[in-house]
């Protein structure tokens, strides 16, 4: 589905990139800015609480010079990706998968192909393409909230200087942690909107179908998504055994 | 991949077409072969599930069967990509007998969709066509609403005008009477009429429930069977 639609979107000579960017747009409004206060308290929430805890532990332990680095593993690497992506499974795959179901049922899809309009480059790309887009934006909001907003809301338990915080955090930052930033969270954009897309196109012409697809969608991308990152991190983490002679 | 050239309709064929629907049921059509007439307003009649609104879908290429072929002209349907089907895909305009409109765009969105998306002419051109018909079908009060702010009457007359809206040369006309009212109904005939007079429409198949608008349209009978079609050459009207 993924070549397909960009396929036919790059084959459509008509479709304008008037026409695209209208519905990237859109996508990008719905799925990333209308999720920013509730990506927010999450972040707050989410910062908080592994700072808070993980301050005390490594101060007990001696070891506080190291929180940049737990940080960085644990809200860049892994809690980051894994939240926003659920998060935009919960509020855009499910109305993702809905909407393009209904599209079926109400005949739109079949209209739009009656009029000369490929669905898989006019519904279908630009959903996938604005949901990759703003899942990276979530993303990394999510980081920036969580590590100086979780700060902040942890700042009241702890005496932690800011100052000390920051450098810690800049100095644990490496050119891997982008790279595992874009991979695992443009991944998993690509795959929870391609399955939402694919699961809402299934629909033949009832609506009873919409709710049992959109369900699917939800499980489906849950699944291949989680796998996807436990999957990534645990090479991930093999290379780093393997480069410091752990692991043969 | 590029669109084939296409310089109008001169044949429609169907050779040991079958079609059954994916959700199941009975085989709509079996070993179907027929030549389909041109040139005429067609009401396509039959029992009651008998095919015919499938037979429009097949003929619009909205559907494929699952064995057999359709030729359009030399150009067998069913091996053809979307891409490569499209020239042929503007020169028809097809309408739905339920739903079918863009839900989430106003009415004059929905008839300028085709229009603008294949830049058939400029946004100007689009809106005052759109506006034209508005105020000769006389909602132009309700242009700048979306399709569930108004009628089911009026939702199904916007999708049997945008049917006509890229001026095709083959109609194919799903039920296109039933709810649009006896005025708008008249207007719409009178359409196909203007249509045909000016060359621009050549072809129209069509199905109704009610038979006094085929009568007003002049049409040749296609009676629709699981093998085949029988044309009743002599017009409904008589």
């Amino acid at each position: 589905m993924i070549y397909l639609s960009f396929r036919a979107a790059f084959y459509d000579q008509a479709q304008g990139l008037r026409t695209v960017c209208g519905v990237v747009s859109a996508q990008i409004y719905f799925t990333g800015w209308q999720a920013m206060p509730l990506i927010t308290v999450l972040a707050l929430a989410t910062g908080g609480i592994i700072i808070l805890q993980s301050s005390l532990q490594l101060s007990l332990l001696g070891g506080a010079s190291m929180i940049g680095n737990l940080l960085v593993v644990v809200v860049v690497r892994e809690v980051g990706p894994l939240i926003t992506a659920l998060l935009v499974i919960a509020r855009s795959g499910t109305a993702v998968a809905s909407e393009i179901g209904n599209m079926r049922v109400n005949r739109e899809i079949e209209a739009l192909e009656a009029m000369g309009i490929n669905p898989l480059s006019y519904i279908v790309f630009p959903r996938i393409l604005g949901g990759v887009i703003s899942l990276l934006c979530l993303a990394f909001f999510f980081n920036v909230i969580a590590l100086t907003g979780g700060f902040m809301v942890a700042r009241v338990t702890t005496d932690l200087p800011f100052a000390f915080y920051m450098d810690s955090l800049l100095q644990a930052i490496a050119i891997e942690d982008v790279a595992l930033f874009f991979l695992k969270n443009g991944f998993s954009g690509l795959i929870i909107f391609v399955v939402a897309c694919y699961q809402g196109l299934l629909v033949k012409q009832s609506p009873h179908e919409v709710p049992q697809v959109t369900t699917k969608a939800v499980v489906n991308a849950i699944i291949y998504v989680t796998t996807f990152n436990l999957t990534v991190t645990a090479l991930w983490y093999l290379n780093q055994l393997m480069r410091l002679g752990l692991w043969r | 991949m590029k669109g084939v050239a296409f310089d109008g309709f001169k044949r429609l064929r169907f050779e040991s077409m079958s079609f059954v629907y994916e959700t199941g049921g009975p085989l709509v059509f079996e070993d179907f072969t027929a030549d389909l007439p041109l040139g005429k307003n067609v009401f396509v009649t039959g029992s009651a599930g008998s095919g015919q609104s499938t037979l429009l879908k097949i003929l619009a290429v909205l559907v494929q069967p699952q064995s057999g072929r359709y030729y359009i002209n030399e150009f067998n349907t069913t091996e053809m990509s979307l891409e490569e089907f499209l020239p042929i895909r503007l020169k028809i305009g097809y309408s739905f007998d339920l739903g079918g409109l863009m839900v989430n765009r106003t009415l004059r969105e929905n008839l300028m969709l085709p229009l603008l998306y294949h830049k058939i002419c400029g946004d100007e051109e689009a809106a005052e066509r759109a506006r034209k018909l508005a105020e000769e079908f006389g909602f132009k009060g309700q242009l700048d609403m979306r399709p569930a702010m108004v009628s089911g009457g009026l939702r199904k007359l916007i999708t049997v005008l945008r049917a006509f809206i890229l001026r095709p040369e083959m109609a194919i006309l799903d039920d296109p009477f039933t709810g649009i009212g006896i005025d708008a109904a008249r207007k719409v005939v009178r359409l196909i009429h203007e249509r045909r007079e000016t060359g621009e429409l050549k072809h129209v198949f069509l199905t109704s429930r009610d038979g006094s608008w085929i009568r007003e349209l002049d049409c040749v009978t296609l009676a629709v069977g699981r093998h085949s079609i029988e044309l009743q050459e002599e017009r409904a009207a008589s």
